[in-house]
């Protein structure tokens, strides 16, 4: 019982991960057409942030050192601005080609940031250690205990949720985001600004990616300049299953990779635990296979002109 | 005049779709551009809200040049185009719906009396308010973008083929308020039409286009037997209607 119980636990802290992550893919594919390969390394960067950039073998701590919630700030205002600046730098001259460019694009950002770390930080792992107390259990009932950072990660990303259909659903902006991601052309032909939702986009997409820097580094405790490369693989297959386009598909993406992945990793037995992401991979396969669209259906899945 | 577009030339990617063609608009006028399947009709439209760019001529409205201006500065200057197959946001309520309409404007009060006017004109709408835009008929939805149009106040309307998919009862009604709107409120229509007919009921003035050249323009009231209408329309001396499948 205590077992499952953790595997429970486990399961939708994963799962919450990977939907935020697929969440920051789809709020961009949404509203531009782009599957932002570099937003793995935008987490990266939020890490990264974290401490004095030099590429010494014992790293310093830097905004890490901070009180939390400037810690937060910080970091998330960092994040923010490289997505930013990641737009108005570089996507936003290639908006108006084609999905493929883009998604090459994104590779070529997402490369060049990897270097730029590699450049300034040097390319040894480096050990920060941020919020070490929610690394501890928690006791929940008799003999059964969970990482708190588990129960922390599947809080947030709900807070967040919440926060996020709210902006969708009741504010002005959020209305026409909405509006934007189902007929962009429409929406500017109605004088919606078509660069501020974009930007708008951006914005979010590098917030969700700051505090999933944080939730990251908290439980690795390690920084490497590729570390956003296999989570991103992850995050990208969440998007595809849930459905392009739908933000609703991203979550449930998200959640089902996540789930999958506990749960293989719970009930195989030791030798074959191995191949665990070789069988979720196999699985997406055959998810596709029977529903090529994804889980989620949506209607703007057409091209934008 | 209030919109004037003058000898512009639209390619897509290396073929014209418009060959310098030439529109102009008064105020408080509705003009007709009828021409068949593929003679440029949407383009013309597109190329004034600013979605495409003619590679010459110009585009001037209100004496200010807008062409190469974007679709959202383009409908800031008080343009607003219905265009072809509607557009609704589906997944937005009917209310959502109209409010993007009013994403350009800042007259707070004003809104609130022109989005009531708007239930009014479309009572429809305003039992229908909260539902989602896709689950409407397609008269409804048809109202609902002219309602949409409407609520970015504008001071030209362009509509493209409100009758497309729509049955003759509905298409008279649309017609029919679009009218009103001109008498209530003096807005100025620039429609694209298929049906030549339509076209002679409706406007004061009235431009054929066909394979992306303006082949007739004229008062409505001086074309009235029809026949000047139907030459320009097929072609001279063809029979047939060979030459309609063109520019694209």
């Amino acid at each position: 019982m205590d077992y499952i119980i953790q595997t429970v636990i486990s399961a939708l802290s994963f799962g919450s991960f990977y939907a935020l992550g697929a969440l920051g893919i789809g709020l961009l594919f949404s509203v531009l057409r782009l599957i932002n390969f570099a937003h793995g390394d935008f987490i990266t960067i939020g890490g990264f942030a974290l401490i004095v950039p030099s590429s010494a073998v014992v790293a310093t701590v830097l905004i890490g050192g901070f009180h939390p919630v400037l810690l937060v700030i910080c970091v998330v205002a960092i994040v923010i601005i490289v997505a930013l600046l990641s737009y108005f730098l570089v996507f936003q001259h290639v908006q108006n080609s084609s999905p493929a460019t883009m998604m090459i694009v994104s590779f070529a950002l997402g490369y060049t940031l990897q270097n730029i770390i590699l450049m300034i930080y040097g390319g040894r792992p480096k050990a920060v250690n941020i919020f070490p107390e929610l690394t501890g259990q928690v006791q929940i009932s008799d003999g059964v205990s969970v990482q708190i950072l588990q129960l922390v990660i599947i809080a947030v990303t709900w807070i967040l949720l919440i926060a996020l259909v709210l902006f969708l659903r009741r504010t002005k902006v959020g209305v026409q985001m909405r509006a934007a991601a189902e007929d962009f052309r429409m929406a500017r032909m109605l004088g919606v600004n078509g660069k501020s939702v974009i930007a708008l986009a951006f914005i979010l997409s590098g917030l969700l990616a700051g505090i999933m820097a944080l939730l990251f580094v908290t439980q690795t405790g390690v920084l490497t300049f590729r570390m956003g490369t296999p989570i991103m693989l992850f995050f990208f297959i969440a998007t595809v299953i849930g459905g392009m386009g739908s933000l609703v598909g991203a979550v449930v993406g998200g959640y089902a990779v996540g789930i999958v992945s506990v749960v293989l990793a719970a009930v195989l037995p030791g030798d074959i635990r191995i191949f665990r992401d070789a069988l979720v991979f196999l699985i997406v396969i055959i998810i596709l296979l029977g529903r090529p669209q994804g889980l989620v259906l949506t209607k703007s899945a057409k091209d934008r002109v | 005049m209030l919109l004037s577009v003058d000898n512009i030339t639209v390619h897509y990617s290396r073929l014209p779709a418009l060959r310098e063609v030439s529109v102009f608009v008064d105020e408080g006028e509705i003009v007709c551009i009828v021409g068949p399947n593929g003679a440029g009709k949407s383009t013309t439209l597109l190329s004034i809200s600013g979605v495409l760019n003619p590679t010459s001529g110009d585009i001037t409205f209100d004496g200010k040049r807008i062409n190469g201006m974007s679709p959202e500065a383009v409908a800031r200057a008080g343009i607003s185009q219905v265009p072809e197959g509607r557009h609704v946001f589906t997944t937005l309520n009917v209310e959502e719906n109209l409010r993007i309409g009013t994403s350009i404007r800042q007259d707070r009060s004003d809104i609130e009396k022109d989005f009531k006017k708007v239930l009014e004109i479309f009572p429809v709408l305003a039992e229908r308010r909260k539902q989602a835009a896709g689950k409407l008929s397609g008269g409804e939805q048809q109202m609902l973008v002219i309602g949409r149009a409407l609520l970015t106040s504008p001071r030209i309307m362009t509509i493209d083929e409100p009758s497309l998919g729509l049955a003759p009862n509905l298409v008279d009604r649309v017609y029919e308020t679009l009218l009103e709107l001109r008498k209530d409120r003096g807005l100025t229509l620039l429609i694209v039409e298929q049906s030549s007919e339509r076209a002679l009921k409706s406007a004061d003035r009235l431009y054929v286009l066909r394979s992306g050249q303006m082949q007739l323009e004229g008062n409505v009231a001086d074309l009235q037997d029809g026949e000047k209408v139907r030459q320009a329309y097929f072609g001279f001396e063809e029979s047939t209607t060979d030459d309609d499948e063109v520019a694209f």
